[in-house]
Formats: C-alpha cells, sequence, structure tokens
C-alpha cells in the first residue's frame, strides 16, 4: 500500500446557491484543480459523491457529466452514493485506487443541490435514506431517528436538555465566522430551549439546515505530491464501515457501531489514539449526533459527550475542539457534499489558515455518517513529513 | 389481548418483529408465523411534529421503539400518548399497512 496525499481542494460556500448539481459539482472540481500545479492530463479518475439529485432533478450519471465539464473527458468516474455519507465513500474509494497503485491522482467531488426543491419532495428524497419497508412506513424520520436516540440517551446518562443546547450553540458561534457556512449568526441557549419542537425532545435549532454546494480534493501517492504543491497533506487513516438499518436494530440505540467501527480502522491504519488528535469534525446533524459521534469516536466516556461541550471542553480553544467550522449546524448539509466538506475544513486547520484556526494543529479527524447510522466514514489527516 | 404476530425462520427458529424474506443467521427462507405476548415496554420514544411526505396531516404523532417478549424489538406506532418515554409498558393494538400500532398498557 502507498502513502496517500491531498494536494488540492476546492469549495464552494454552503447555501442557499440557486444552481443545479452538475454547475456546483463543476465548480468544486475546477477550483480543486486550479488550486494546485496539476495539469488535466495528469488526472486518472474522479470519483463524486451525490445522494438526491436522481429524486430531485431527474439528474443522474453525474460524474462523468462533470468530468466532461471540467475538461477530464475520456477517464473513468463513478457516484458513489451511502445517504449523508456519500462523498465520504468517494473519498474512502479514491483513497484506495490510490494506495493500491491503481492510479495516481484522483479527482474526488460531493455535490448536492437542495433548497430549490418543495418540502414534500425534499423529506421524500431525505426519508429514501432510511429502511421504507421498515420504520418508513411508521413514519419516523431522521429527526425522529435522533429523536428516539436523545430520548433514550437523555435516560440513561442524566443529560439536561441546557446541556445538549450548549452544541448548537457553540456550532452556531463557530459558524458566525465561517465565509462558508449557511448560518452566520450566534445563537443562546434559551433560543434552542424555546425553538419549537420538530421531533420531541429535538427543536428546531438542535436540526442543521438544508443547503446547496459541492467540495472537490485532488489527491495522489505521496512520493509525487510535491509535483503538484508544496503544501500536501497526508490520509493518514481511512475508515469505512456499514451499521444498523433503523432505530429497533440497535442494543444499545445511543451507540451508533459503524463509527465505532469505521473510527477504530482510521485510528489503528494511523497508529494514533482519540486523544493525539488536534481537531475533529464531525456529523453533526443533530445536536444528538455531535453527543454521540464525539463519544463513538472515542473522545469522551458514553454520557459525557453533553457535559463536555457545555463546559466548553469541545471550543475552538477547547482541550477537545469539535466543529470549529460550525458543523453542519451552521455550515448546512447538502448531504452530498458533507464529507468532502469536512475534510475541505480540516486541511485548512493542518495548514494553519482556517478562520477559527486551533493553535498547531497538526492531526485531524472528519467523521461522515449516512442513514440511521448505516455507513459511516472516518478519515484521519495530518501534515506530510 | 391481541397477540404480536412475530415471524420464525422455519429451519433455525431465528425470531423477527418485522417480516423479513432471508433469515440473517442461516438464509433460509421459509418462515412461520408466531404468537408473542403483545404487551411490551417503552425503549425510546419521541413526538413527530414535522412528518414527511407520506404522512403529512396526521401530525402529531408518536413513534416509539418498543420491546416485546423473546428480545424481540421493533419501531412502532403508538396511539396518542405523548407522554409515554422509557421504561413504560405499552400493549399492541394491531398491524395495519406494514405498521404496528400500540397503546399504554
Amino acid at each position: 500500500m502507498r502513502n496517500v496525499s491531498i494536494v488540492g481542494m476546492g469549495t464552494t460556500e454552503f447555501g442557499v446557491l440557486d444552481a443545479g448539481v452538475k454547475d456546483l459539482g463543476v465548480r468544486a472540481v475546477s477550483r480543486a484543480l486550479r488550486s494546485c500545479d496539476v495539469n488535466r492530463a495528469d488526472v486518472d479518475a474522479l470519483y463524486l459523491g451525490n445522494f438526491v439529485a436522481g429524486i430531485l432533478e431527474g439528474q443522474e450519471n453525474i460524474a462523468p457529466l462533470v468530468a466532461d465539464s471540467v475538461g477530464l473527458t475520456g477517464i473513468p468516474t463513478m457516484k458513489t452514493e451511502g445517504a449523508c455519507a456519500s462523498s465520504g465513500i468517494a473519498l474512502r474509494q479514491a483513497y484506495q485506487a490510490v494506495a493500491t497503485g491503481v492510479h495516481d491522482v484522483v479527482v474526488v467531488a460531493g455535490v448536492e443541490s437542495m433548497t430549490n426543491a418543495e418540502t414534500t419532495e425534499f423529506t421524500r428524497a431525505l426519508n429514501s435514506a432510511a429502511d421504507t419497508q421498515t420504520e418508513g412506513k411508521t413514519g419516523l424520520t431522521f429527526p425522529g431517528f435522533y429523536g428516539l436516540w436523545l430520548d433514550r440517551y437523555m435516560h440513561e446518562h442524566g443529560a439536561t436538555r441546557e446541556e445538549v443546547a450548549a452544541i448548537p450553540v457553540k456550532n452556531r458561534a463557530n459558524g458566525a465566522t465561517n465565509p462558508r457556512a449557511r448560518f452566520r449568526d450566534p445563537i443562546a441557549i434559551d433560543d434552542v430551549v424555546e425553538s419549537r419542537l420538530v421531533a420531541d425532545p429535538l427543536r428546531l435549532y438542535d436540526c442543521c439546515p438544508a443547503a446547496d454546494g459541492g467540495a472537490a480534493l485532488v489527491i495522489t501517492a505521496s512520493d509525487r505530491a510535491r509535483e503538484f504543491t508544496d503544501t500536501p497533506l497526508s490520509v493518514l487513516g481511512s475508515g469505512h464501515a456499514s451499521g444498523r438499518s433503523g432505530a429497533y436494530r440497535y442494543e444499545d440505540l445511543t451507540t451508533l457501531d459503524a463509527t465505532v467501527t469505521a473510527a477504530n480502522d482510521a485510528y489503528a491504519q494511523a497508529g494514533i489514539s482519540p486523544t493525539d488528535l488536534d481537531v475533529v469534525e464531525l456529523h453533526d446533524c443533530f445536536s444528538a449526533a455531535e453527543i454521540g459521534d464525539s463519544e463513538d469516536l472515542g473522545l469522551f466516556e458514553k454520557g459525557e459527550g453533553a457535559r463536555a461541550a457545555a463546559e466548553g471542553v469541545t471550543a475552538v480553544d477547547g482541550d477537545v475542539p469539535i466543529n470549529p467550522s460550525g458543523g453542519l449546524l451552521s455550515k448546512g448539509h447538502p448531504v452530498g457534499a458533507t464529507g468532502i466538506g469536512q475534510v475541505y475544513e480540516a486541511c485548512l486547520q493542518l495548514l494553519g489558515e482556517h478562520e477559527n484556526q486551533v493553535d498547531g494543529a497538526e492531526l485531524a479527524l472528519t467523521h461522515n455518517l449516512g442513514g440511521s447510522g448505516a455507513v459511516c466514514t472516518v478519515t484521519v489527516l495530518g501534515r506530510d513529513a | 389481548m391481541p397477540a404480536f404476530p412475530a415471524t420464525e425462520c422455519a429451519d433455525c427458529g431465528e425470531l423477527y418483529g418485522f417480516p423479513v424474506v432471508a433469515c440473517r443467521d442461516c438464509g433460509c427462507e421459509s418462515f412461520e408465523t408466531r404468537e408473542l405476548d403483545g404487551s411490551g415496554i417503552v425503549y425510546a420514544r419521541t413526538t413527530i411534529r414535522v412528518p414527511g411526505a407520506d404522512h403529512q396531516g396526521q401530525e402529531p404523532f408518536e413513534v416509539c421503539v418498543v420491546d416485546l417478549a423473546d428480545d424481540i424489538r421493533i419501531t412502532a406506532r403508538v396511539l396518542d400518548n405523548p407522554e409515554l418515554g422509557p421504561d413504560d409498558s405499552v400493549q399492541f393494538v394491531e398491524a395495519r399497512d406494514g405498521v404496528f400500532f400500540f397503546e399504554a398498557a
């Protein structure tokens, strides 16, 4: 296996962009190609993550369409789909292709356009990530899944609503200074706990907003990385696991085991433990999700995730900085773009160029989760040796 | 009290709450219905106030994860009782269009 480096990256802002998936994908990939000294003739393949363009736009076959539009006609392309983890999977596949020597230079992207859709079509599309034969028929939504999660978590671990609310408050404060975020206005604890109920005990400000967006990377074998940039970053560990197909499938609903498995694989490959990490971008589609993710990733003991956020441990200047980008709760959640968007934010941290910079960040983790914990990718990133 | 219609693998006897087409343990594709006591315990509850496209107009409604006898756990609807929570007792009422409905016991 070869070591793999990130040598280029590009993104759109995440928000209401009034553009379709092809155009957003083209923007992100073009920006990634322009960010480094790669020629189009150097690129061996393109992997693109997307979730709902087929449902919302009637647009499938996106990977070759984007490739043709950015001057990469002729190379092999593929779309990856795993709900909200679609582009985390794209990175994983691209990583494997480079690590095993199948390709030398791969463009990997994620893209989604959601805000133009009617609400009923939008919710139908998102709910297609659940098992429609079992839980879909009950009317359980994804806020509902995390409502169940939080109901059980508060029952078992005694977390208070105010402690949980500290997470959206923190992430919205971080998002306020991130020009790529959809929401850039801070909120207070009272705003969260007094916002309208969506799926008890989850309230409106516990939930991430939809967004449009695209993000892309150029990756290559590490021994070629400096052909393309003076500041390559290393992919030190890559984990990818599948999990349970619904809330009823968990013996312990508050532990989404796909995260545990993917994280343990990534930690083992990178030769690190969770305490070594300097900065984490994890999948906070809901406040409850950030609590669970932080525990499943081994950053906190079970039952301590909400309290840690309330005590400031996960702030940008805390001991375990989580989602200094503002996370999905501020950036928004263009589902197919989210995984690569997280990597983009983590790379800025490692380059020392983030708007909410964690001092001296050398080791970062990104965590991308899809469905009812049905699929997860975890990536450990570091400065190139 | 209505019995709960669990699905039992005809080969290895593995029990399922939801119908399945192949046994997760042995791969057998033949099943029989086995009636369980319809009394259950709530594991977790939420109230859906913003429904998906197929459930517009039904809100608010309760969805629970319920534990039945023989370690069967299912996701189900609970009729008109937003006060129910973990460890509360519920009783199976009926299965309708593939959805299991319970009420407070």
